[in-house]
């Protein structure tokens, strides 16, 4: 027995002949060729435009320049890692009120994650940044970043949450109400759990959300590593690779996430609840 | 319908057939003849190439070496040769494979339309004669999933009976369905072979085996142990695996 | 300042403001969609090195934060001798991000539809280009309508990256800003934005899903 074990992605092709491979070949050689010229002219506008100068990146070197991008980016960490605990809850909390029986409730908490996860998380920093202090209220930075996130993010583990809780076979609550157990009992004990499972790697994937949208800490001044980034530029006069140099780290590690998730999904082997949401970009 | 379609040319031959699958030899020097209008059975345990034997008739597995032959013209490895060649050998399979989005009738249309250029309207009444035959008329325009697995497989069949195949491949058609399910299905295969269809089974069911096969081939370790009558060989096996698996399925 | 002064004064602005996010939000997606398609193209293709490339594009586009690209755009290209307008940088972001996630999600309408169809359709004698747009094209489009209507819903929240940049007029997140350092607008003013937001967000959900249900494949 053949086990169908490929993906479609090889599946759509079928094995070649004899002249589709020298089809493919061709294609490969003039297809390497194309993608190296294309490299090639990304290296030679940075060279013709001086940007390869040993100036823009011998300071990549020092000690210094890697602390103080590392600092930025414990803030960033900081940051995101708060901000990803708060929106747990809440997202909890959200999903809890939308499912609820009561008719009012639900259909408040409805609103409320429709309105969380229809604002851009910046359009919310604006918010914590420039209203709420006009009513007096002072804030540090850092909560005019990681509140704002969490409470966008939340909208969206709401439905998360909620995806997971419906996938948890009906016949589990039963069970466990005709054990006697109280409906709220049911739903921390037996329900929640089983739901939290299902939707983890869902959770380990948000982060990269939630890392991409503390980017914006400069609106409050918040030194995470693209506002350290700006410091460095400024020191050393080196704006091109320095940013190259900060997106190359962001796109790493939001890449390890979500190979994280990927692999946290593929090892739990269980039902495995896709996102009810296309993260936001 | 006789036992023996002697003095006919083979509709499918396959000679000294290899195939690895990696490191692992799945077909080692495969030799078998179809002669028109007979019906063979592959059996054997799993994993001992039979599928693959099935598969690679009408090219959806390449061999290393070896050719095969249909109707007398070697296997095309690709192109428009290929694609006339399949459309004249009908594929049934384990898990249906019928198109999810289109409707059963639409199933059974789309080959005739997109391959042999019948016009709709003819290509529709010969489907519904098809869908009539094989008993799944009433669910014409419901879409697979609405269909049990029997009534999917039997749509399965119309759909490679459309093509007015030469012959017809086989591949464990049973053996996705709820045992209460098989009947319906293999009813509509004894038919074909009484009508004298060529037809390649590779299936489980030793007893459509036994009453309908001309010819029983039994495979172990991607090599042919032995062929013959089915009688003979369910009564008399003659090689010890054979012995052994038959031993094994006892009871079934 | 209340609603009625908040409007009289700025009443045009936030109808111009929702009009650009709407447009730009368009312009993206629709050049996404078009990316998507390429790199898809690209992904599935027996061409190794075409493959690479799109998953490179991807795991670059799908991972790098929209300021951080927009960044780059906006100062970093210009060092290189390329100069891009502010709204062109804006829109160029989106783009590249959103096709990164376009392509992703025609990948998986592609690998829901299983391989046994595709061998199915090759047995009945159908061409490669007969497979593609009997088969796999329909069914891939079909079961991508729900991602591909929260990408539109993304793509309009990652707009908001106009507001890093002058752009006049400007779209809805920076009107806001542009309200609040010229006059006290208050919760009002951003609860206007945050309508127009959510409220395109909802009506593009509701007819994503009437779409879905129409063309939903039952498997």
């Amino acid at each position: 027995m053949s086990a169908n074990v490929i993906s479609m992605r090889d599946a759509l092709y079928e094995e070649p002949g004899p002249k589709t491979r020298r089809r493919i070949l061709v294609g490969t050689i003039v297809a390497s060729i194309a993608v190296a010229a294309l490299f090639v002219f990304i290296a030679w506008r940075f060279y013709v435009t001086g940007q390869l100068s040993p100036k823009y990146w011998s300071f990549f070197t020092k000690v210094s320049t890697w602390r103080y991008l590392g600092q930025g980016l414990l803030g960033t960490f900081q940051v995101a890692l708060t901000a990803g605990a708060i929106s747990l809850v809440l997202g909890v909390l959200f999903m809890l009120g939308r499912i609820s029986r009561n008719k009012v409730g639900s259909a408040i908490f409805r609103v409320v994650v429709n309105f969380f996860r229809g604002i851009p998380s910046l359009l919310l920093i604006y918010f914590f940044f420039l209203v709420i202090p006009s009513y007096g209220i002072k804030m540090p930075a850092f909560w005019m970043l990681a509140l704002p996130i969490s409470l966008t993010a939340s909208g969206v583990l709401a439905e998360v949450f909620r995806a997971g809780v419906n996938a948890v076979p009906k016949g589990q609550r039963e069970a466990a109400l005709s054990l006697g157990m109280s409906e709220g009992k049911v739903m921390r004990k037996i329900i929640l759990p089983q739901a939290i499972r299902f939707v983890i790697p869902s959770l380990i994937s948000q982060l990269v959300v939630v890392v991409k949208d503390t980017t914006v800490a400069y609106v409050v001044s918040f030194p995470d590593m693209l506002q350290n980034a700006r410091v460095l530029i400024t020191n050393y006069d080196a704006l091109v690779s320095t940013y190259f140099v900060v997106a190359i780290i962001y796109i790493l590690i939001n890449y390890a996430i979500n190979q994280a998730s990927v692999a946290v999904a593929r090892r739990s082997g269980a039902k495995v609840i896709a996102r009810t949401e296309e993260e936001p970009i | 319908m006789s036992n023996e379609a002697q003095g006919m040319r083979p509709i499918i031959e396959l000679s000294h057939v290899e195939k690895h699958f990696g490191k692992l030899h799945v077909l080692k020097d495969i030799n078998l003849s179809v002669q028109k209008g007979e019906v063979v059975v592959l059996i054997g345990p799993s994993g001992s190439g039979k599928s693959t034997l099935c598969r690679t008739i009408n090219r959806l597995e390449t061999i290393d070496s070896g050719s095969i032959r249909i109707d007398g013209e070697l296997l095309p490895e690709e192109g428009k040769e290929l694609a006339k060649l399949r459309s004249e050998v009908g594929m049934v399979f384990q898990s249906f494979n019928l198109f999810a989005h289109k409707t059963i009738l639409q199933n059974v249309t789309m080959g005739p339309i997109e391959v042999l250029h019948t016009p709709k309207a003819q290509a529709e009444a010969e489907a519904m004669e098809l869908l009539r035959r094989v008993g799944v008329a009433e669910q014409a325009n419901k879409v697979p999933a609405q269909l049990s697995g029997g009534q999917q497989q039997r749509v399965a069949i119309a759909r490679s009976l459309a093509m007015h195949p030469k012959a017809m491949l086989f591949d464990e058609p049973t053996s996705a369905l709820d045992p209460e399910m098989i009947n319906e299905v293999l009813d509509v295969m004894v038919e074909l072979a009484q009508e004298g269809m060529t037809m390649v089974v590779v299936t489980h069911e030793m007893r459509f085996a036994r009453s309908v096969a001309n010819r029983v081939v039994f495979m172990a370790d991607g090599t042919i142990i032995e062929q013959g009558d089915p009688d003979e060989f369910f009564d008399n096996p003659q090689s010890n695996r054979a012995k052994e698996f038959l031993n094994s399925i006892k009871g079934h | 300042m209340g609603l009625q002064e908040l409007l009289s004064t700025y009443g045009d602005m936030y109808v111009q403001a929702l009009l650009v996010t709407w447009r730009m939000t368009a312009i993206a997606f629709a050049g996404a969609m078009l990316l998507a398609l390429l790199v898809t193209v690209a992904r599935v293709s027996p061409i190794k090195p075409l493959r690479k490339l799109g998953d490179l594009y991807v795991q670059i586009f799908r991972n790098i934060p929209g300021v951080s690209l927009l960044i780059i755009c906006v100062y970093a290209l210009p060092h290189l001798k390329v100069v891009l307008d502010y709204g062109v940088c804006v829109i160029l972001t989106t783009t590249l991000v959103a096709s990164a996630f376009g392509s992703e999600n025609f990948m998986s309408g592609i690998n829901t539809i299983g391989v046994g169809q595709v061998e199915a359709a090759r047995s009945l004698g159908l061409s490669f280009g007969q497979i593609l747009r009997q088969v796999v094209i329909p069914q891939a489009l079909r079961s991508a309508v729900l991602p591909m209507t929260n990408l539109l819903i993304a793509v309009m929240l990652t707009t908001a990256l106009g507001s890093q940049v002058p752009l006049d007029p400007p779209e809805l997140t920076g009107l806001v800003s542009y309200i609040n350092t010229r006059s006290v607008g208050g919760i009002l003013a951003f609860f206007i934005s945050a309508i127009g937001y959510a409220g395109t967000a909802f009506a593009i959900g509701i007819v994503g899903n009437q779409i879905d249900k129409r063309v939903r494949i039952l498997r």
